[in-house]
């Protein structure tokens, strides 16, 4: 088979890598740099970014994005696992409606729907956290109900009324035969209902009203103002590096 | 259970929530929901802010139509790397997936110290930061467009190679046997079978980016800002009147949003991606 000239391979392969890998390096260097004198090619290496990082109360902000992170998770995952059921083997019909509703959070800016939501908690004397959490699993109910979708969607409906001829009850043939065949799809929401509330800034900054330290809010505040490159690198690095971590390690374990 | 009690709790979450959300802020927008006096249906808040409004949602619509663009034009051909037999094929399917689940927050972080004067690019490229040209909260929004565009790239590089890990070997092949050669075979086989992935992954950017606020906040100018920036400026002014004309702006974004959702929706229908 012909096949496209070596210009354009090894050219165009290139310049792709180099696209996708720029812009992860400044946080990488800097987050090791004590100082980067202008005219050097690469910075001092030091860690004090790390140790304002650490004073600026990283640990504790940390802590809190994994808490509304785990907390979205165990929501959204149970809710859009049983609408993925109901859509993905058509359970009494296409549910078009439905469908549509649950896919509809993807369209609205989450900036708008905060500001309605906030204007509104006085009124409701709801606390502020809990409407983060609420704003942040309507946020990601679409991811968790469509994978759940799909993977129902690929499993034959009839596998469940198959063990109850075997003399299964209703709930075993749930519990015993369709979770574990769904359980890949399961654990697929959950990592993305938590990077919903891992990742998030501006719900919780809107709601928040800045009570609400997370670790992007530490971030963003540093990005924004005082020019520190080393903390707001450290910052940085440590809010994407679990996330990558986690990927590679799920890459590597399903190999 | 019945198909019903299956649905409900997602649906009535997330039509409640939303519903209520979106008629607070028409409320607002409208007079109807002042935080201090008495309701009254009016559309000051429209006529105060309007040029600001009509140049915010101009900026909104020239970032999200380049980034989606821009990472269309550099997706695409990532995406094809991906499922072609290319050395550099397992670099690049490692990096696509390690920055998809990287927040945009992070990518603006970085891009900002990439790109702006005395930033790590000015620095290896040995331009002083006074010639450096203003890639950041200049008077095009470049700096916000790479990130959109670098982070959306990689989204677009993986929908396309699943979309097309299937049966593209099988029929590029055939197509070779017949006599195609390779740019023939990218134009009649190839992007045909992309174009529908690349069609529903491009409404998805083009929705994401205008309405997010964090990348535009960070990397953006002070004027005229993109639509969610001065909704979010207004929201926390001190002068409490300017908050009929924050939920003006959001309103306006959240209507911008539906439209291009409808626009959307009916392009998939066309192709046959929805039925």
């Amino acid at each position: 088979m012909s096949r496209f000239s070596p210009l354009w391979r090894w050219g165009g392969g290139a310049l792709l890598l180099i696209w996708f890998v720029l812009p992860l390096l400044p946080i990488m260097l800097w987050s090791l740099a004590d100082r980067w004198p202008t005219g050097d090619l690469l910075p001092t290496w030091g860690l004090v970014g790390w140790r304002e990082a650490y004073g600026d109360h990283m640990v504790p902000a940390l802590l809190r994005s994994t808490v509304l992170g785990l907390i979205v998770a165990a929501i959204a995952v149970p809710i859009g696992a049983l609408a993925g059921r109901a859509l993905g083997w058509q359970i009494g019909g296409r549910h078009p409606w439905s469908a549509a509703l649950l896919l509809a959070p993807i369209a609205l800016p989450p900036f708008a729907l905060a500001m309605g939501l906030d204007v509104l908690l006085l009124r409701l004397h709801i606390p502020q956290p809990v409407a983060v959490v609420v704003l942040l699993t309507v946020f990601a109910v679409p991811y968790t109900t469509y994978i759940v979708r799909s993977a129902y969607a690929g499993l034959d409906s009839q596998i469940e009324d198959q063990a109850r001829m075997l003399g299964a009850s209703a709930t075993q043939a749930t519990r015993k035969v369709t979770l574990p065949a769904i359980a890949p799809a399961l654990w697929a929401a959950a990592a993305m209902a938590f990077l919903v509330g891992w990742s998030d800034y501006v719900i919780t900054l809107i709601i928040g009203g800045g009570r609400l330290v997370t670790a992007p809010i530490l971030v963003a505040a540093s990005a924004s103002g005082t020019g520190n490159e080393p903390l707001t690198s450290a910052l940085a690095v440590a809010v994407a590096l679990p996330l990558v971590a986690a990927l590679l390690i799920g890459r590597l374990v399903r190999r | 259970m019945g198909s019903l009690r299956l649905l409900a709790p997602a649906a009535l979450l997330v039509g409640i929530v939303s519903a209520i959300s979106i008629i607070s802020i028409a409320l607002t927008a409208f007079g109807l929901m002042p935080l201090v006096g008495q309701p009254r249906l009016s559309t000051d808040a429209f006529g105060a802010l309007s040029s600001d409004l009509w140049l915010g949602l101009r900026e909104s619509f020239v970032i999200a139509t380049t980034s989606t663009i821009l990472a269309l034009i550099l997706g695409v051909p990532a995406g094809l790397a991906l499922v072609s037999v290319s050395r550099i094929r397992a670099a690049l399917a490692a990096l696509t997936s390690v920055i998809l689940p990287v927040p945009h927050l992070i990518g603006a972080a970085s891009i900002g110290l990439l790109l702006s004067g005395g930033g790590v690019l000015p620095r290896w490229l040995g331009v002083a930061p006074s010639d450096w040209p203003a890639l950041v909260a200049g008077s095009f929004p470049t700096a916000i467009v790479i990130e959109f565009a670098w982070k959306e790239s990689a989204f677009i590089a993986l929908i396309i190679a699943a979309a097309l890990s299937s049966r593209l070997t099988e029929l590029s092949e055939a197509a070779a046997v017949l006599g195609a050669g390779p740019w023939q075979r990218l134009r009649r086989v190839t992007l045909p079978m992309a174009a529908p992935s690349a069609l529903a992954g491009a409404i998805i950017i083009y929705l994401y980016t205008l309405g997010s606020y964090e990348v535009t906040w960070l990397l953006g100018r002070s004027y005229p800002e993109a639509l969610p920036v001065l909704a979010y400026r207004l929201f926390t002014s001190i002068d409490l009147t300017a908050r009929p004309q924050a939920a003006a702006a959001a309103l306006l974004a959240i209507l911008s949003a539906v439209a291009i959702a409808g626009v959307g929706i009916a392009a998939l229908r066309r192709v046959g991606v929805l039925r």
